[in-house]
């Protein structure tokens, strides 16, 4: 269970991202939407331990999202990820797991590079590789611990859509490997597919957290999230 | 322990393939043939050969310790790839070690390579195994431990531009902040004060500088080799600190 209570960032004193609670379940795909800067990536990088919240709670799986020990649970791919552009993506996938205090054998990495699509170009540097593989490898090294949640930061952005199908595919294969799996997205039409339940986020504040088919309530997803943020930005500015 | 040695494998891995690094080393050697040949026109003078083989070694381990350091922690912080060490079970003060310790291991051993290089140009021109030559490189890599850290710290706060900048403004500082301080004690006064308290606050690099002795064969005492051992330990371990302690404070 991932639980976020009352949290609030601010950055140069302007609040980022205002109040939010809401609590995800074991085993679920969670989508977490929002136009581009209403404090998606800000809410995930607190989730890993990456940030930290000025104020408010972030347990995930009974621990503090600041307890270090929490990370060895967790997996997290970044939003269009750089790399080591001189190590090799299986040299890169080594790296991740052996700062893990249980890491997996060069078979367990290929069979990771395998599943995600990317093992023939295992032993070539990553500077050649093209943008959909980069973002492949940034999935990878978020699976290499076998986490038990895994956090991504737009995992579909860059990808072509038979990457997205596979991509999906994995997503579908986590969460029935018991997994949980909650994802930052601004396309819509890839994540009513997938997630059992969705957050919507403006401007820092949580808008809804629940089911998808009890938000949409008939409408596709896209249509029902524009109609949603624009009567918030409708709303007058309290003082 | 381990995250520090996995950070720091990784980090030297990336160094040795820099291909910068290549660039240097191949000028280095060609340095050397400059030096041979000088060596050759002055009727094969050891103590010149000497003398620029250590400052060559000295310079060039200056100059690849500029260009792989001034952007270490920078690079990380703009291209993002923190996220994927800092969602992992490692702490910010690891990184820090690992990245010095990966960094300074390769310019150890490029340090390494250049010193064998010169011991045989030595040897071959009749200068016989050359130890307090030897001994003038391992204070040279102790003010190139200092030096990295240095560029560690400000890299953590400060562009590459103006972590070079700021680490040459302190390497010339520190070689000249001697002599600054004698001249000081002459004049006396609030000026020599000031100038006690800079003395004692930047890395005094003169310490590290025994190579005219080296060259003329002038032996260096054991307490001064541990006294600027323990020098280049306390400055490097005081500069990873505060490059801990900035590198906790910002906003990733």
């Amino acid at each position: 269970m991932i639980e976020i209570s009352h949290l609030k960032k601010f950055y140069s004193k302007r609040l980022i991202i205002d109040d939010l609670s809401f609590a995800v379940k074991t085993g679920s795909v969670f989508g977490f939407l929002g136009q581009n800067g209403a404090g998606k990536t800000t809410t995930i990088k607190m989730m890993t331990g990456i940030a930290a919240p000025d104020s408010g709670t972030i347990t995930i799986g009974g621990k503090d999202s600041a307890d270090i020990a929490m990370r060895e649970t967790i997996g997290f791919m970044p939003e269009a990820p750089y790399f080591y552009d001189r190590l090799t993506g299986l040299e890169f996938l080594r790296f991740c797991g052996a700062l893990f205090p249980r890491h997996k054998s060069d078979e367990a990495y290929a069979q990771i590079l395998k599943d995600i699509g990317i093992y023939d170009a295992r032993n070539r540097s990553i500077n050649t590789y093209s943008k959909g593989m980069k973002q492949r490898l940034g999935f990878a090294q978020a699976l290499v611990n076998d986490p038990d949640y895994i956090f991504l930061d737009e995992p579909l952005d860059g990808l072509d859509p038979l990457g997205r199908r596979e991509i999906k595919k994995i997503i579908l294969g986590l969460k029935t490997a018991g997994k949980t799996v909650f994802f930052n997205s601004h396309i819509l039409y890839d994540t009513e597919e997938i997630c059992d339940e969705i957050g919507l986020i403006h401007d820092g504040k949580l808008l809804y957290a629940g089911g998808v088919k009890e938000f949409c309530k008939g409408v596709p997803l896209e249509q029902r999230f524009v109609e949603t943020v624009e009567e918030e930005a409708r709303k007058p500015v309290s003082p | 322990m381990k995250n520090i040695f996995v950070i720091a494998k990784n980090t030297f891995r990336e160094t040795i393939r820099d291909r910068i690094l290549y660039g240097i080393v191949g000028f280095s050697f060609l340095y050397v043939a400059f030096s041979i040949l000088l060596a050759k026109v002055s009727l094969g003078e050891i103590v010149i050969l000497k003398s620029f083989g250590l400052a060559g070694i000295y310079a060039f381990g200056i100059i690849i310790t500029i260009f792989l350091g001034a952007s270490i922690i920078y690079k990380e912080l703009e291209r993002r790839t923190l996220y994927f060490v800092f969602s992992k079970p490692v702490s910010r003060l690891q990184l820090i070690l690992g990245k010095f310790f990966g960094l300074y291991a390769a310019i150890v051993l490029v340090t390494a390579l250049m010193t064998a290089v010169y011991l045989a140009v030595i040897g071959w021109n009749g200068g016989g195994f050359d130890a307090l030559g030897l001994l003038s490189v391992f204070f040279e890599l102790l003010e190139m431990a200092v030096f990295t850290a240095l560029l560690v710290f400000f890299s953590t706060i400060a562009t590459p531009l103006t972590s070079t900048i700021a680490a040459v403004m302190l390497l010339f500082g520190g070689h000249s902040m001697s002599s600054v301080l004698r001249t000081a004690s002459q004049i006396g006064g609030p000026f020599y004060r000031f100038i006690q308290a800079v003395y004692y606050i930047f890395p005094n690099l003169e310490k590290f500088d025994i190579r005219s002795l080296a060259v003329h064969h002038i032996a260096v005492s054991a307490s001064v080799v541990a006294l600027a051992a323990l020098y280049a330990i306390l400055y490097t371990a005081i500069l990873l600190w505060l490059a801990n302690f900035f590198l906790k404070r910002k906003e990733l």
